[in-house]
């Protein structure tokens, strides 16, 4: 009796351990470290070309795209006073305007330049439209204008037709 | 009406406090009078959930934007059915929500088991009270969805258009049948383990409440994978975002249980190894719950309010420590009956499945809260990502796809070498032809088309394990009785519910693998900027850009469409119409995508810019077998449907029981 128990303990044991194993390599493979923009600027080390998870604020009127190629796109990303230049390359999320809260996943180079191979938006949301609302007076729509980009991503920008 | 519903919040509070303390009391100074004040506080406090809940849905109806949260929900223009949906669309409303559906699930408890074991079910009321009485504490004192606007403003914020769609008018409240659901069966555990009482009448009597709840948290995952692919327009339908995983890791667990409680059904075993799995379940739900309502872990979608969060973090302690003191008190009448024999057996097989199981809720999990780890340990913020979830959880999974066959036909005890031979010979040889055959056609370059082709080869080996069930039992059946194929199939299943249901719902869990690695390993994807008239190719198909139009289609919305032809071989074979909507009073537009689904592929097109001079940016993904996943999921609603349908033998035999439980413990305490 008390063999079995024994055999089905080294049993179990493998399998937990091969999972362990998994998932302690796994970590250290894909693990990104994960600051704001200050934090990034302050650390000692250097993180060049490490896994880095970055968020901070749009800077007003950073937003700039090739105009040959539209999927080219550079802006600065800035929190409490530390700013990062970053490129990305691909379509923006349907919120990434001035002013927004952004996470980029990618790395540093070494010339300073933030290479974003993802690029995230913080919640769409109702929640974070809440707090926002908060501070005026119910009823009262938050400025529209104000995150919208002049001219793109308007729906004025075209002429009305019907189908 | 808005006094009545908080009035009411206060009332069912008030009596949930007091029907907790009394059911206690009555079982343990076995007070028969305190036992019928008591028994009707279930009642009393639904009446009363009901009533308030009642009066939010009217606030909403009657656009009555005195409330705060009517009016950051909604808007006199919103559609009646998303009115209705508003309910559960923000914190305080989703909490009187689940307020509601537990208090309905404690009704119905309450009149399934009145009478029948008085032993377990006064405590199992108490237990459920005592939840209810939480989440009261917690809607009357923290977050009253009945806060007032001293001026009531004339229209309301609205709805998030992410929201404004189906597939989220149904997820949500889904996920919280399934959430709450397990209440039912971790009430009736802990009940056993205070009343000591503890044979498998408590896993009985809550069997069909854990299928349930499982089919519900199953379905809400589902649904929510394809809310997000449909309407978030990213191409996917699954990040391992701390949200989605919060509601991914309560389905592992349970899972587990559900397979483990048959072993102590059938076998008398692995008793403390249920207890604490029915007890991780409901912790992860709460612990779910405080994913999404703390902030404390990055995502992209959160709930504002911070400290909600703790008061689930300081309930899920208290749980788990009294349940933990609770369970080990109890150790020594939680001896297994029986012993495990061999590793070939299917009580190993079941072991192994819920490691596995484990194994992979356990990597979410970590996961999920490794950066709050590593910012405590070393000061850093580190943060993995779908690669590590994906690294990690793919071979797991994988194992656990080949148990999925070889767990139900694996004999009892101890298999002997005749035994494996006679269950697995076929399905194994079916499995290599299939391996073989694929070779030439499926490329293997990178490891995930690797694991995709290991994939399908075990896919292939666990269908022909179960469609051999079905055959055997067929064959059999038309042996005995004159019938016809179809005949013989139908009646056996209906026969077997439980079984066979299981088995179906197996069948929709490989059709799921079989998509999901599918669509991770062969899609592709471009994106193009485009003036009117170019074109691009994809996968052999060709992208025609022809117009892009603007229209208003109500007073708060303006659709912009574009028109894509799609063409193969030189012909048209598809127009496709991705939009972008632009809704009054929201700052950022919606993506609505537009899909062309065949069993092969799925071209999956997005309008992701447009300019002024009417070029756009198109994206286009091509995602093979995505419908193979939305098929399994239908496939195991009608497996889990099956297994659920009552049955009349099960009844009876329940039936008797009952009898013999009541001359047992009715009779005394009567006289």
């Amino acid at each position: 009796m008390k063999q079995k128990n024994i055999k089905f303990m080294v049993g179990s044991l493998l399998i937990v351990g091969a999972i362990g194993y998994l998932i302690t390599m796994s970590i250290s493979n894909t693990s990104q470290y994960f600051f704001t923009v200050d934090e990034l600027m302050s650390q000692n080390v250097s993180y060049t070309g490490a896994g880095l998870k970055i968020k901070g604020n749009v800077v007003n009127g950073s937003i700039e795209r090739d105009p040959n190629d539209y999927l080219d796109v550079k802006f600065l990303i800035e929190e409490k006073d530390a700013s990062l230049k970053v490129t990305y390359q691909g379509v923006t999320p349907d919120m990434f305007a001035d002013g927004r809260e952004v996470v980029v996943e990618g790395t540093l180079g070494k010339d300073g330049v933030f290479k974003a191979n993802t690029l995230l938006t913080s919640c769409p949301s109702k929640y974070e439209a809440e707090k926002e609302a908060g501070k005026m007076h119910p009823g009262k729509f938050p400025d529209a204008d104000k995150y919208g980009e002049p001219g793109l991503n308007k729906a004025e920008a075209l002429p009305k037709t019907t189908i | 009406m808005n006094d009545i519903g908080e009035f009411t919040l206060l009332l069912a509070l008030a009596t949930a406090v007091y029907g907790c303390v009394a059911y206690i009391m009555s079982a343990r100074g076995n007070r028969i009078d305190l036992y019928l004040s008591a028994d009707k506080t279930p009642f009393i406090v639904w009446a009363c959930v009901m009533t308030s809940s009642i009066c939010l849905w009217r606030a909403f109806l009657t656009d009555d934007f005195s409330l705060q949260y009517v009016w950051a929900y909604s808007n006199i223009e919103l559609d009646t059915f998303y009115k209705v949906s508003s309910f559960w669309g923000g914190q305080k409303g989703s909490l009187l929500f689940w307020t509601l559906l537990l208090s309905t699930y404690m009704l119905v408890v309450y009149f399934q088991n009145r009478k029948k074991n008085l032993r377990v079910v006064p405590y199992a009321m108490a237990i459920m009270l005592v939840i209810v009485v939480f989440f009261l504490v917690l809607i009357n004192f923290s977050t009253n969805p009945f806060e007032r606007i001293p001026l009531p403003p004339e229209d309301g914020r609205g709805l998030n258009p992410l929201l404004q769609n189906y597939w989220m008018v149904i997820h949500p409240p889904t996920l919280y049948l399934g959430y709450v659901g397990f209440t039912v069966p971790f009430a009736f555990a802990v009940a056993a383990l205070i009343s000591k009482d503890l044979d498998d009448g408590w896993i009985r009597m809550t069997r069909k409440w854990t299928l349930i709840s499982w089919f519900f948290l199953c379905m809400g995952n589902l649904f929510g994978a394809s809310w997000a692919y449909v309407e978030l327009g990213w191409g996917g339908y699954w990040a391992w975002d701390p949200v989605e995983n919060a509601a991914f890791m309560p389905l592992l667990i349970a899972t587990a249980y559900l397979h483990s409680v048959m072993i102590q059904e059938k076998k008398d075993m692995m008793k403390v190894w249920n207890m604490s799995l029915i007890l991780l379940t409901f912790s992860m739900t709460i612990f779910g719950t405080f994913i999404t309502r703390s902030g404390l872990i990055q995502s992209v979608h959160t709930f504002d309010e911070a400290t909600l969060g703790y008061f689930f973090l300081g309930f899920l302690f208290v749980i788990i420590t009294s349940c933990a003191a609770l369970i080990i008190s109890r150790l020594p009448l939680l001896k297994s009956a029986n012993e495990l024999d061999s590793f070939l057996s299917r009580e190993s097989s079941f072991l192994f499945n819920n490691l596995l199981l484990l194994g992979i809720a356990f990597a979410t999990f970590w996961g999920t809260i490794f950066p709050i780890i590593s910012e405590a340990v070393r000061g850093v913020k580190i943060t993995v990502g779908p690669p590590f979830y994906n690294q990690v959880n793919v071979p797991i999974g994988l194992a656990l796809l080949a148990l999925v066959g070889i767990g139900p036909v694996i004999a009892w005890r101890r298999a002997t070498l005749s035994n494996l031979k006679k269950n697995f010979l076929k399905p194994l040889l079916a499995a290599m032809v299939g391996a073989m055959a694929m070779f030439p056609v499926i490329p293997l370059g990178s490891r995930a088309e690797i694991y995709t082709y290991a994939t399908f080869v075990i896919s292939i080996f666990v269908l022909s394990c179960i469609l051999a069930e079905f055959y055997k039992g067929t064959v059999a059946r038309m042996g005995l009785h004159e019938e016809s194929v179809a005949g013989a199939l139908s009646t056996m299943a209906w026969r077997n519910k439980r079984r066979y249901g299981g088995y179906i719902v197996h069948i929709g869990v490989v059709m799921i693998f079989a998509g999901i690695a599918g669509s991770q390993a062969y899609g592709t994807h471009t994106e193009k900027h485009l003036k009117l008239g170019e074109s691009f190719e994809i996968r052999g198909y060709t992208i025609r850009y022809e117009k892009l139009v603007a229209i208003e289609a109500t007073n708060i919305k303006t659709r912009i469409i574009a028109q894509l032809a799609v063409e193969r071989d030189g012909k048209r074979y598809w127009t496709g119409h991705p939009e972008k909507e632009f809704y009054k009073g929201q700052n950022q537009p919606v993506s609505e995508v537009d899909v062309l689904s065949t069993w092969k592929e799925d071209l999956y097109m997005i309008l992701a810019d447009f300019r002024e001079d009417e070029s756009a940016t198109i994206k286009v993904y091509v995602n093979p077998m995505v419908s193979w996943m939305w098929t399994g999921g239908w496939i195991i609603a009608f497996g889990a449907m099956v297994s659920m349908w009552p049955d009349r033998l099960e009844q009876r035999r329940r039936l008797d029981r009952i009898r013999k439980q009541e001359q047992l413990f009715l009779s005394p305490a009567q006289e």
